[in-house]
């Protein structure tokens, strides 16, 4: 999570950085600030009527004009309805269009960023560059920029008509346009500082909540509730102390936003009444500037916020850009896209067979983000159809080899051959569609059982689905579903235990018909009846495929053709179960301890 | 429940009330001064009668203030002060109240979820519960302190207007005040034919959301299988879907929003000509019909806004309920200040104990057995054969029921004991431990009440063999774990758990396969510390590996629930059961 809020400062609010996306929007957006500053000229020039009824009714005791007048004022509040209405309208449109744009601009270009973006970047932040920085900015380029319109046109053309009306007296009013501006900025820095504590004890609630409930079971175990109970109330207290610090600020900063009004009102009462007296203006224009001096501070106020605003949100401005500019670290080169297409485009016509031959030649590996070889001068030859078993502790660096295979990663000196040709000759997306890929954590599609399993093959009749899903024994499971294969399964395959969730994977895989298949292999603990049956479909799925098997339960790898043994991120020990067995090295001791554990399976299998 | 929460909270509310009466009041009096003014000062009308004319005598009459109009304006900005004065006072009054309400919800809340069992915080999703606890509660306090307080000072404004207005000209209020109604009804109505389209909207982004969840926890997948393209035409179909729904909305919004502006601007403007006909005819003055267009104009925007919250107001029942749903679950019954059951270790025997989760599944049946005070018990089972169930029934974290046999600590039923008692005896170590955000030295040395002790937080971590995984960490002892800090490893985290259990130096000690993610020779070297250190107290050992149990003083084998075999290690190995077979498999296993 990031707590630390930075304070970027880019040119312009960072609009620059953003005019390539919003270009087409210019035209709009110019007829937008048009419209505002109609608006706000007949806003502040509504106060003229009740000048005109003032100085010409009332003052001269007749009528004579009252249609005229009220036609005249009619039209115009209804010009003002309308325009208000296209203008606001047309804002709305503008920001959801910037936002859409900004979104699929940054979700496409997400597709295509390599691995180590994301390994760099948790989900979460990612996801908050997509979500929540597209609405700010769409925001800010909308909203934000027609508050500055509105309210800033309206200060003018009051200052220019108070000006016009009477300069004397509008001299005096304007003086107290910069002490209010002084005043709030003095307050809303105060506030911003204020604010940002209050954000963190937010988060650190949010985590204190988080932590009672997760840890629920622990905290009753060891019988620490009043500790963590004190915790809290600490932390509760602090919050509200600085809540009330800033509602402080604000409330001193409206108070004297108000004060400033009733003191412009003041002076325009005292001067105003007595060059009313003297007979220089007349008591309507009186009447027309104490309305000017009562409204005047509140949109001087709006524009300070406004453009606070507007400094806090350069902060998702630089971060989308940034991730908009981050270049993927593994690209296909111009040859290479000509001929096999791109990502979105592909040429699916000149894409040639796959085989199934790998061969790492001289391989030395080091991942973008660190210094140290996790592979060094490697070499190895898997012929089509052999199965390699990838063994070692959680967190040993098992899977860079599958990275490699798979260009999820590009070795940094040597050469991964795909049947017999360099990696890096043919496009990602041929690549990719050879290969299948099924996960540790296995993940699903919210949608049906159909849609996911045809994720691999979007044009596999159900026939083809149900076989799939009977070579991997999950027929059963589908057969029991009320609806079948419409049955959904919820966000993330949510309504489906693992074991389940596991099969369908397998399935998908084998519906896709992959040439080279890689399972990261579960490490979730399921019922015995389960591991049988995922145990059985990776021997049906990897049969005659060249296979990477990245295996936490070594049971299911002792028939594998080659056993990596990987330890520290390095490749320590290399051969079949019986060689590596005799050895007595790290696979032994990894073996030996399983074995304490699976006593228990043997013994329910043999009852 | 609101009531509970409003303790403490009340008299700031009250207070608030107060003040803004008196702002509203002060509010009103700007308009009625700049009426008399032009009135009495600057025309030449009479007929002020009442504290108006006293105020004005006293003023110095007219002649005076005619040349002294400074007066005025010196009276305006005084009602200005004190107006701002009340003004600031409400805000923070009004913050004082909320924030005190608040803090007291979520300490209530939070209180009352520690006491919750286990077996709650099982059926329960954490994120649900969170929401629950922000945004919920959030949602409540919006409605007593802005709802609720905005209802009532646009109340008295909307009264203090109205009845200003009527002492200018009932017969001219009557025509603005037909307004009134008309925005408060179409904005109420329009919010709430809104609602639906706004939860839509929010479903909507919703998907879109979640759409992008899935690629990004799924970008592997797509990848491998190269569905990019089938990935952004999702995206783009739902992202399009959303904001022509936005748009729409927003279309919805500007055409409320104008044609509100079209009644307000209509109702100002009814105010300016029907003012000036009466003006004309002399039915007001110049001063009372200025008064009055100030009092038009100042009611439009209040009156707006209470469509507006009126609608919202809708959402807080939803949220009520919502918190209810916790306040109202059955607490476990403890007291925060448990009399100990004393330092020595006691006979511990549960007797005829079954235990079921839920209806018909029994995970323990008839399961008898004593841990005589200062022995050692080992229990071996499988996966789901109850071997934590049975410790967890003995810690109290799941209660026994009362037919299904008892368990007695030094022959009291541990039903009668208080269960902070039990568990601060008791000391457990989960198979799954939790960190709790702070330094290490801080969770080791959690259950001590003062300051830890960094010696003896050495030697506890000594015990546990993590000393040196701390000693790899840059900052030692002050490393700081947990959600927001260092992620430790499983076998780190069980190490941890094992030291803050050997700091409380409880005369019971349970480990519930506490060293699973630790290797063999840690294992082997943990074990020996802990008999050292252990010597003389209740030790229960639970594990499915033969090497850790095998010195306990008694072994009970558990196998679905029930109890297999029990005896010593050479006792279990000469009668050739289970126990036995385990044996075999474990010793011999790897070598086949």
């Amino acid at each position: 999570m990031n707590v630390q809020e930075e304070i970027k400062s880019l040119p312009l609010f960072g609009i620059p950085r953003l005019l390539p996306y919003i270009r087409k929007y210019i035209p709009k957006i110019v007829f937008m600030i048009l419209l505002g500053f109609i608006s706000s000229l007949i806003d502040s020039a509504s106060p003229l009527f009740n000048r005109y009824a003032l100085d010409n009714f009332v003052a001269k005791g007749t009528l004579e004009g009252m249609s005229v007048f009220l036609a005249v004022y009619f039209s115009l509040l209804v010009l003002y309805v309308i325009e208000n209405f296209v203008c606001t309208y047309m804002c709305g449109q503008v920001e959801m269009c910037v936002d859409r744009d900004l979104r699929n601009r940054a979700f496409d270009h997400l597709q295509e960023l390599s691995f180590s973006y994301f390994n760099q970047n948790n989900v979460g932040y990612i996801h908050a560059r997509v979500m929540s920085d597209t609405g700010k900015i769409g925001v800010m380029v909308a909203w934000r920029l027609m508050d500055i319109v509105w309210n800033g046109s309206y200060v003018l053309c009051v200052v220019i008509m108070m000006f016009a009306l009477n300069w004397k007296l509008a001299l005096m009013v304007s003086v107290l346009v910069p002490v209010v501006a002084l005043l709030i900025m003095f307050f809303q820095k105060k506030l911003v500082v204020v604010n940002r504590s209050i954000r963190e004890l937010n988060s650190t609630i949010t985590g204190d909540l988080n932590e009672g409930i997760i840890g629920a079971k622990t905290i009753k175990a060891l019988a620490v509730e009043d500790r963590i109970m004190d915790d809290f109330r600490h932390d509760t207290d602090k919050m509200r102390r600085t809540s009330v610090r800033a509602s402080r600020y604000s409330a001193l900063f409206t108070s004297s936003v108000t004060m400033m009004s009733s003191a412009a009102l003041a002076i325009v009462l005292w001067c105003g009444g007595y060059i009313t007296m003297q007979g220089v203006i007349h008591i309507g224009t009186l009447a027309v500037f104490l309305t000017y001096a009562l409204n005047l501070m509140e949109p001087i106020q709006w524009i300070i916020l406004t453009v606070s605003e507007m400094i806090m949100t350069q902060v998702n401005i630089e971060r989308l850009t940034r991730l908009l500019d981050t270049e993927s670290g593994v690209t296909d080169t111009p040859e290479v896209i000509e001929k096999y297409g791109d990502t979105f485009h592909p040429k699916k016509e000149n894409w040639e067979p796959l085989h199934g031959d790998v061969e790492f030649k001289d391989v030395s590996f080091h991942y973008p983000d660190g210094e140290e070889y996790v592979l060094e001068h490697f070499d190895l030859e898997v012929k089509q159809g052999t199965n390699v078993a990838i063994v070692g502790e959680t967190g040993a660096g098992k899977s860079t080899l599958v990275n490699l295979v798979c260009r999820f990663y590009e070795p940094t000196t040597g050469q991964v051959l795909i049947d017999g040709r360099d990696v890096r000759e043919r496009s990602q997306l041929w690549l990719h569609s050879n290969i299948g890929y099924v996960l540790q954590t296995p993940h699903l599609f919210s949608g049906t059982i159909r849609e996911n399993l045809r994720y691999g093959k979007p044009d596999a009749t159900d026939d083809q689905i149900w076989e799939a899903l009977r070579l991997v024994s999950a027929d059963g499971i589908v057969r029991r579903m009320e609806k079948q294969l419409d049955c959904n399964v919820g966000e993330g395959g949510d309504m489906l235990s693992t074991g389940e969730k596991q099969l369908l994977s397998f399935a998908r895989a084998l519906l896709a018909d992959p040439r080279i298949l890689v399972l990261d292999e579960a490490t979730s603990s399921v019922d015995t009846v389960t591991e049988k049956a995922i145990q059985d479909a990776i021997s049906t799925v990897t049969r005659g495929r060249t296979s990477f098997v990245i295996a936490h339960r070594l049971s299911t790898i002792v028939g594998a053709d080659i056993i990596l043994v990987v330890d520290d991120g390095h490749i320590v020990e290399q051969g079949t179960h019986s060689d590596l067995m005799s050895r007595r090295g790290v696979y032994h001791s990894l073996f030996t301890r399983q074995y304490e554990e699976l006593a228990w399976d043997h013994i329910s299998l043999l009852q | 429940m609101v009531v509970y929460f409003l303790r403490g909270s009340k008299r700031y509310f009250a207070m608030g009330m107060i003040l803004s009466l008196s702002v509203a009041l002060l509010d009103m009096l700007g308009p009625k001064i700049v009426q008399y003014t032009v009135d009495y000062v600057l025309d030449d009308e009479t007929g002020v009668s009442g504290i108006a004319a006293w105020a004005l005598a006293a003023a110095g009459g007219r002649d005076h203030l005619r040349t002294h109009l400074y007066i005025a304006a010196g009276v305006i900005v005084l009602i200005a002060i004190v107006g701002a004065v009340c003004r600031y006072l409400y805000r923070v009054f009004n913050s004082m109240g909320a924030e005190k309400l608040i803090c007291r919800m979520r300490d209530e809340l939070f209180a009352h979820i520690l006491k919750l069992p286990v077996s709650w915080h099982a059926s329960n999703h954490t994120g649900d519960i969170i929401q629950r606890c922000t945004s919920d509660v959030e949602t409540l306090r919006n409605f007593l302190s802005e709802q609720l307080m905005t209802l009532f000072r646009v109340g008295i404004l909307v009264g203090f207007g109205v009845f200003f207005m009527i002492s200018i000209n009932p017969a001219l209020t009557s025509i603005s005040a037909v307004f009134i109604p008309v925005i408060i009804l179409y904005s109420v109505f329009f919010h709430n034919r809104i609602a639906a389209s706004f939860l839509k909207a929010d479903e909507e982004e919703g998907k879109l959301s979640s759409i992008a969840q899935e690629n990004l926890t799924g970008v592997r997948v797509v990848r491998a299988f190269g569905r990019e393209q089938f990935e952004r035409e999702r995206f783009e179909t739902q992202n399009q879907g959303y904001t022509r729904m936005w748009i729409r909305l927003m279309g919805w919004l500007s055409a409320f929003w104008c044609s509100n502006d079209l009644i307000s601007g209509s109702q100002i403007m009814a105010g300016i000509a029907v003012g000036a006909v009466f003006c004309v005819h002399g039915r007001i003055t110049v001063g009372e019909y200025i008064a009055f267009v100030s009092y038009n104009g100042m009611l439009s925007w209040p009156v707006r806004e209470l469509g507006r919250v009126i609608s919202d107001m809708s959402k807080a029942g939803i949220s009520v309920d919502r918190i209810r749903y916790i306040m109202n679950s059955d607490p476990e019954e403890m007291s925060m200040d448990p009399p100990s059951l004393g330092d020595k270790p006691l006979d511990i025997v549960f007797d005829h104990v079954s235990f079921s989760y839920e209806e018909g599944t029994e995970v323990l049946h008839d399961v008898s057995l004593t841990i005589p005070a200062g022995t050692t018990l080992g229990l071996l089972g499988a996966t789901g054969s109850g071997k934590s169930t049975l410790v967890h029934l003995l810690d109290r974290l799941y209660d026994l029921p009362t037919d299904q046999g008892t368990i007695t600590i030094g022959g009291r039923d541990i039903r009668e004991l208080d269960r902070r008692s039990v568990r601060k005896y008791i000391g457990l170590v989960l198979q799954e431990p939790f960190l709790l955000s702070g330094t290490l030295a801080e969770n080791i040395a959690i259950t001590e009440p003062s300051e830890p002790d960094m010696k003896a937080v050495r030697e506890a971590a000594e015990v546990a063999s993590l000393d040196d995984a701390v000693s790899r960490f840059a900052d030692g002892y002050e490393t700081y774990v947990g959600e927001r800090g260092v992620t430790l490893s499983g076998g780190q985290k069980q190490r941890t758990a094992i030291a803050q259990i050997v700091m409380a130096d409880t005369p019971v000690m349970v480990f519930d396969d506490s060293m699973s993610a630790v290797d063999t020779r840690t294992d082997a070297c943990i074990r020996r510390n802990l008999r050292e250190r252990t010597a003389g107290m209740s030790v229960i050992l639970i594990s499915h590996r033969i090497t850790t149990l095998m010195q306990a003083d008694n072994i009970v084998v558990l196998d679905h629930g029930r109890i297999a075999e029990q005896g010593s290690h050479d006792e279990l190995l000469s009668r050739g059961g289970l126990y036995r077979q385990i044996y075999d498999i474990q010793t011999s296993g790897a070598e086949t």
